[in-house]
């Protein structure tokens, strides 16, 4: 489970004087749901799941994963959840195995542990064929497997992706879409960002939308829809918006 | 911070970077192959070109040959890597000098008209030879001159002392010896000493630079940063991890540098100078000078890690990276150089300067001249220095503005 709370992160930039990346922004997403994170480019997506993952801190305000509060105890959050983008990259002259295994290592868990979960994984994302070659000699859809496959190696209840399809072709987002519908089976917590409305729509149990570093909105896509009188998410968007 | 997540780190990133090209070129190539390579590629072109100038006939011009004594007309005739030629042979005798200055031959000799009687008479006399001292054949054709003069002037000398009943060795009341009493390591850390240093150091720097750059401008570029910053290895562990890499690479091209260039210097004044010169210039190491350069090279890498790490670390991509620290390489470059300079000594202000007293030390240790209170002074600035990289490139690498930098 995510709760964030009042997260506000204020970026001191050169041309620009303070910029309130995320401002004040609160929602909640609980087991077995697919959260989605919807808004245009600037508008702090990136940025509020990059404080929820622990890799920048806020300025003010927090967020709780899975009870462990982001500001006072990062390394709890961080064994608790996997963090993927779209523009993660891999080590080229690595393989996925080699890869995964260092992960797993730093993730702390043991040889056995890393073995036998990566055995597991690489058999679901049909990975094996490729396992052991170096990632750059990869296709992209390969890539993205094993992307996956590092950030849930070690069985995190809360996944984060940041426009985990962006830059993929069909047959390499439906991988990432056959996986977050695979999490949700799980029972896992996922939130996602993306800015394409029709992914949200397909995807979401529930969304935010996100505009300017603030939450416009939080509920289920029906209910964004109904709030709105429209019946596309696009429309619906730019009226909870107001632009 | 787990010495367990650090280690998992560096075994990580040493595989990483060993399977990467550009570093094995810098790490390994460059000093095993490249640096003797060079050497013996100077070293026998320069023995050729001197080789080539000795041996080659050298054409001498003789202004008023006749003047000579008849004996010695013939010597010169006769001697085999000589070409005599007289004015005659040339329709301008004007601009002999100048022929000579354009190359048409190697040197020119003039013999007054007097020279004869002069001899016979015993009344003072000379003969001017001109020659190209930019030109190598040139000087070798005056050495191949005196080398029948000289002779041919003893003679005279030795007759004329006959003449009056007198000795040679009224001529010559002592003899004045010169004997070396500097060891071989001595001579030879004067002569080559500055070289040694001057690479090492260079090639410390370019053995880490690649590394560095690629794991921390790489990481950032490839968009693996974010993944390793949200797992749970502390940025300390991770900074560390990455440093000991670095380290290690600087280090190794180092040594292996030394021990290549030791190799490859002695092989260079072997084949230049022959056995018996070579003896004086022969480098040699013992244990002591190993080891001080070893420990004295230590720091001066961990500053050199430090540094190339966080100047990589902020560069957005690895070409804004390579950029940086191609400057950079100039605040190497220079102050490295002064181990080259002639007769510039350490002292306690030199002791403190970065480079610079890592420099002159290891300049100092190889000819043997050791002042360890030198060594105490240099060895613990470049250490406290290399201690205050690491504690700010750590830092450094805690700040969201440095790693996030847009
Ligand atoms: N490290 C940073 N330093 C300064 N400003 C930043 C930084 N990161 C983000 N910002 C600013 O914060 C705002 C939100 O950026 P963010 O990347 O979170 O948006 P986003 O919703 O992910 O956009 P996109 O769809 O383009 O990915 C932007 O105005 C951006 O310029
Ligand atoms: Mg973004």
């Amino acid at each position: 489970m995510i709760e964030a709370k009042n997260l506000t992160k204020i970026f001191k930039d050169k041309k620009r004087g303070e910029v309130r990346a995320v401002d004040d922004v609160s929602f909640t997403c609980k087991k077995g749901e697919v959260f989605g994170l919807l808004g245009p480019n600037g508008a702090g997506k990136t940025t509020t799941l990059r404080l929820l993952s622990t890799a920048i801190r806020p300025t003010s305000g927090t967020a709780l994963i899975e009870g462990a509060d982001i500001v006072k105890e990062p390394q709890k959050v961080r064994h608790v959840t996997g963090f993927l983008s779209g523009n993660t990259g891999l080590y080229g002259r690595l393989t996925a195995r080699e890869m995964v295994e260092y992960f797993g290592k730093l993730y702390g868990m043991n040889k056995g542990q890393i073995v036998q979960r990566t055995n597991q994984i690489f058999d679901m994302l049909d990975m094996n064929e490729f396992a052991d070659s170096r990632n750059e000699k990869l296709s992209t859809g390969m890539k993205q497997k094993v992307s996956i496959a590092r950030s849930v190696l070690h069985d995190p209840p809360v996944m984060i992706f940041d426009e985990p399809t962006s830059g993929l072709d069909v047959m390499s987002s439906r991988t990432i879409v056959q996986f977050i519908r695979q999490c949700r089976d799980d029972n896992k917590c996922l939130i996602f960002s993306t800015h394409i409305m029709s992914e949200a729509m397909r995807l979401c149990d529930r969304i935010a939308i996100i505009h300017k570093g603030k939450i416009y909105f939080e509920g289920t896509v029906d209910e964004a829809l109904e709030q709105t009188a429209y019946d596309n998410l696009e429309d619906a968007f730019i009226e909870i918006v107001g632009v | 911070m787990k010495f367990r997540n650090i280690r998992t780190i560096y075994g990580k990133e040493m595989k990483d970077t060993l399977r990467d090209r550009r570093t094995l070129i810098f790490m390994l190539i460059v000093p095993i192959v490249a640096i003797p390579l060079l050497i013996m590629f100077t070293s026998s072109l320069m023995v050729g070109a001197v080789t080539k100038a000795q041996e080659e006939r050298a054409t001498v011009v003789f202004e008023g040959f006749d003047n000579l004594p008849a004996d010695l007309q013939d010597t010169f005739k006769a001697a085999p890597l000589l070409t005599v030629k007289t004015e005659n042979d040339y329709a301008d005798t004007i601009d002999l000098i100048d022929q000579l200055k354009a190359g048409g031959f190697d040197a020119l000799v003039s013999v007054p008209d007097y020279f004869g009687s002069a001899i016979e008479s015993e009344s003072p006399t000379s003969i001017d030879i001109f020659y190209d001292q930019a030109e190598l054949k040139s000087e070798f054709a005056v050495d191949k001159i005196r080398d029948i003069l000289e002779p041919y002037e003893d003679k005279i000398v030795a007759a004329r002392l006959q003449e009056r009943q007198m000795s040679v060795e009224i001529i010559s009341p002592f003899e004045v010896n010169r004997q070396n009493v500097a060891s071989a390591q001595k001579v030879a850390g004067r002569e080559l000493g500055g070289i040694l240093p001057y690479l090492i150091i260079i090639m410390c720097f370019m053995g880490a630079m690649y590394p560095a750059i690629d794991l921390a401008a790489g990481e950032k570029e490839r968009g693996t940063l974010e993944t390793l910053l949200v797992s749970p290895a502390s940025r300390g562990e991770f900074v560390i991890g990455k440093y000991l890499v670095v380290l290690t690479t600087g280090i190794v091209a180092a040594l292996l540098s030394m021990v290549s260039l030791t190799f490859s210097l002695n092989y260079m004044v072997n084949n230049l100078l022959g056995d018996i010169a070579s003896e004086l210039l022969r480098l040699q190491f013992n244990l002591e000078t190993v080891t001080l350069i070893i420990l004295i090279i230590l720091p001066l890498a961990g500053i050199f890690a430090s540094v190339l790490l966080s100047v990589s670390i902020f560069a957005r991509s690895f070409k804004e990276a390579q950029s940086y620290i191609t400057a950079l390489n100039m605040l190497v470059i220079l102050p490295a150089f002064v181990s080259l300079l002639p007769g510039i000594e350490i002292d306690y202000k030199m002791a403190l300067i970065p480079v610079i007293n890592v420099s002159l030390i290891i300049k100092n240790a190889i000819s043997g001249s050791v002042e360890w209170n030198y060594v105490g002074v240099a060895f613990i600035s470049t250490l406290v220095l290399a201690l205050l990289a690491l504690l700010f490139c750590k830092k450094w690498f805690e700040r969201e503005s440095v790693i996030f930098r847009m």
